[in-house]
């Protein structure tokens, strides 16, 4: 078996819902004088409508590639190597300009990383917030304004604030501006790259609260990157866990929380400093982040997990393997006895 | 014997003229925080967004002024000396990693140059070789590894957490006696944050840098800060020791953030938390506490006048009329 079929297993348990987005075999390369970092290797997931799908792993192990990706927003010298992507059927690697257009906000918004200076510096956020509502829609410059006030008051900026222009916010409120935005268009699908970094827990709380409640409301989906697994685990329905390109582990939130199989998932989810009961001393996880241009071989978490079987994980690499219909993980301590040496 | 804080603000205040030429009103983003930061110990600052934090930060470094209030560098009054010459020097000394990793970094300079840099203007090293060592152990330091295939790079070719780590060694870069970090590792993964934290950790203990550490991420403060400061709308609401602020928290404010915090070791989902009323209005005038509105125990006197702070015994103080008079 090559990579895990998403289709018969990891989904949803509940078989009614049909996938929005589907990714298959996804691999992204940027080409550099260095050599080719091959950032995503062979990823496949869905995303059920409705449900919030969890993205999370170490700095730098290709999740805001995977976002560009299923946005079409690489550029070179990144390249799409090869897999399938499909937004409720329609094959997204092949969609041209119109229908790119639409597609990018009226059906699937991202809200970036870099939110904090997406920004445009010289117009006022009700401004581009209005500009976005009219390019899109038949909406009047007043009716759009009107909505644009709803929208900031949805994530928690003083109407007062409207005519600020972004140098004059905090980070935290720019980050909320281009939430704000991101939800204008009622799309089916909202990519959330890292967009509550810069918020304290409670109006972070508050955000996903809301979110919660429009997405009943709308029925959107949600595609949440963040290296913040305590967050993460209290807002998705499933999560997939990356590690140097790849996906190692996926699973329900639960699941995730109360079973992690993956030697990297369960030291990440132990690696948490809590506010409450004794200290601990943090250790984290030994050693340092994996080469991208040159990754270890066999699988490649093997130079730091304390689990290796010797003669196994230096020289196999490791598939992804179904333990159960919502719960999978490339890992051959999981996985004994299934893997063959390919 | 180093009980002289080695930088210190008094009653810093910053308001902003914002809004377009229509409706211009004055932002009172900064309102009388005092702070004190002493070599080797590591103040945090956490609280609201848009509370000032990174204003407060902004002054210190002095990239903007202050509308009032004072500060002292090594007892030295920094305010009422302009000049480029002592700016440059308290800039050796004093050294800011900016809150947004995407737009701190020059778009045009590999991580090599922009590392290189301050080792020249401010004369750390000058040979060549001596500088190639140093940018090396800066990326190592950083756990950007192998360092010289970073050296090479642009920032658009690296990720949100590799951009922030090349913005810390910059910091480092100096061998500053101060660094103001404003969310240093927002946007690092629990392992590698570790290792930035335990780095600081370490400068902290053996080069007595001081630190003054902006954070949301209020359990990493636990383990890194010895003191901490919380923030609200403007006002520094409650400070002191940060085992005995985080356990026993007094300010109405402190407690809500503290009960918001997502604690993994609870369960999945973090306790119900019954937050009322608006995020405040800093354009909005009136004297009183800006968190009465949403406060459970509100006073008739919270909307008159902010409450003078408190000092409460273990280093503890906070601004809150439940403890006037106690
Ligand atoms: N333009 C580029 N040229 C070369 N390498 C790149 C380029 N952009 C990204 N990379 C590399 O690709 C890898 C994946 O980057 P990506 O931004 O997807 O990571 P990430 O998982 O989002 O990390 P973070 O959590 O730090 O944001 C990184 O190792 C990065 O250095
Ligand atoms: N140049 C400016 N002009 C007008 N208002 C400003 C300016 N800079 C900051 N402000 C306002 O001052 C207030 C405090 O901003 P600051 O960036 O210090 O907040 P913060 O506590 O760092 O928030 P965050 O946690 O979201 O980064 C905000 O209301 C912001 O809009
Ligand atoms: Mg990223
Ligand atoms: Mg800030």
């Amino acid at each position: 078996m090559a990579h895990i079929s998403t289709s018969d297993s990891a989904q949803s348990p509940d078989a009614a819902l049909k996938p929005l987005l589907t990714v298959r075999d996804l691999s992204v390369e940027y080409r550099t004088k260095s050599g080719r970092v091959r950032a995503v290797d062979h990823v496949s997931f869905d995303i059920n409508a409705g449900e919030v799908f969890g993205l999370a792993g170490e700095s730098g192990c290709g999740k805001s590639t995977i976002a560009h990706a299923i946005t079409r927003l690489l550029k070179p010298p990144a390249y799409t190597e090869g897999g399938d992507i499909r937004f409720q059927g329609r094959n997204v690697l092949e969609l041209k300009d119109d229908a790119l257009r639409a597609f990018r906000w009226e059906h699937v918004a991202i809200v970036f990383q870099s939110a904090m200076n997406a920004l445009n510096p010289i117009l006022t956020i009700g401004d581009q917030i209005v500009d976005v509502i009219r390019a899109h829609t038949g909406m009047s410059t007043r009716q759009a304004r009107a909505r644009a006030l709803e929208l900031l008051q949805v994530v928690g900026i003083d109407a007062k604030r409207i005519d600020s222009y972004p140098h004059q916010l905090s980070g935290g409120m720019r980050q909320r501006t281009v939430i704000a935005t991101a939800l204008a268009l009622n799309p089916e699908l909202i990519v959330m790259d890292e967009p509550t970094t810069a918020l304290d827990v409670v109006v972070q709380k508050q955000i996903i609260d809301e979110l919660q409640q429009l997405k009943k409301q709308f029925g959107f989906s949600i595609l949440f990157i963040t290296h913040d697994l305590s967050l993460l685990v209290e807002i998705s329905d499933r999560i997939g866990i990356m590690y140097a390109g790849e996906l190692v582990e996926i699973a329900t939130a639960r699941q995730l929380f109360k079973n992690p199989r993956h030697p990297y998932t369960q030291r990440l989810m132990n690696s948490f400093p809590s506010i409450h009961g004794a200290k601990q001393e943090m250790l984290g996880i030994p050693g340092s982040p994996p080469d991208l241009i040159h990754p270890p071989t066999g699988c490649r978490f093997h130079p730091r997990c304390s689990k290796v079987i010797a003669g196994v994980c230096r020289e196999i690499h490791p598939q992804l393997i179904p333990l159960d219909a919502t719960h999978a993980a490339a890992c051959h301590l999981v996985n004994e006895g299934l893997h063959d040496a390919n | 014997m180093q009980t002289e804080p080695i930088l210190e603000a008094r009653d810093l205040t910053k308001h902003f003229v914002a809004g377009g030429a229509m409706s211009r009103q004055t932002v009172k983003a900064v309102q009388n925080v005092s702070i004190k930061l002493f070599p080797g110990k590591v103040t945090a600052v956490v609280g609201e967004s848009g509370s000032g934090k990174s204003t407060v930060v902004r002054m210190l470094a002095r990239l903007i002024e202050p509308t009032s209030g004072q500060m002292f560098f090594k007892q030295h009054n920094v305010l009422e000396d302009k000049g480029r010459r002592t700016l440059l020097s308290y800039r050796g000394q004093v050294q800011i990693i900016f809150q947004d990793p995407f737009s701190s970094l020059n778009p045009v300079h590999r991580v090599g140059y922009v590392l290189q840099r301050p080792l020249r203007i401010h004369h750390i090293a000058n040979q060549k070789r001596q500088i190639q060592q140093r940018v090396h152990d800066l990326l190592q330091q950083v756990s950007l590894i192998p360092a010289a295939d970073y050296a090479v790079k642009y920032p658009h070719q690296l990720s949100g957490g590799q951009r922030q780590r090349v913005a810390i060694a910059r910091a480092l870069a100096v061998e500053p006696k101060v660094i103001l970090a404003d969310e240093p590792v927002s946007m690092l993964d629990v392992s590698i944050r570790l290792g930035i934290l335990n780095l600081m950790a370490k400068l902290r203990d053996e080069q007595r840098i001081a630190f003054l550490y902006v954070t949301h991420d209020i359990a990493s403060a636990r383990y890194f800060a010895d003191e901490l400061l919380v923030m609200y709308a403007g006002h520094a609401v409650e400070g002191g020791d940060t085992e005995s602020l985080l356990q026993d928290p007094l300010h109405p404010y402190t407690q809500l953030l503290i009960s918001a915090v997502p604690d993994p070791a609870r369960g999945l989902r973090t306790a119900e938390i019954k937050i009322k009323g608006e995020i405040p209005s800093l354009t909005a005038v009136g004297d009183g506490c800006p968190f009465a509105d949403r406060c459970p125990h509100v006073l008739p006197k919270c909307r008159e006048a902010m409450p003078p702070a408190t000092v409460l015994p273990g280093k503890r103080w906070v601004r809150c009329y439940l403890f006037d008079g106690k």
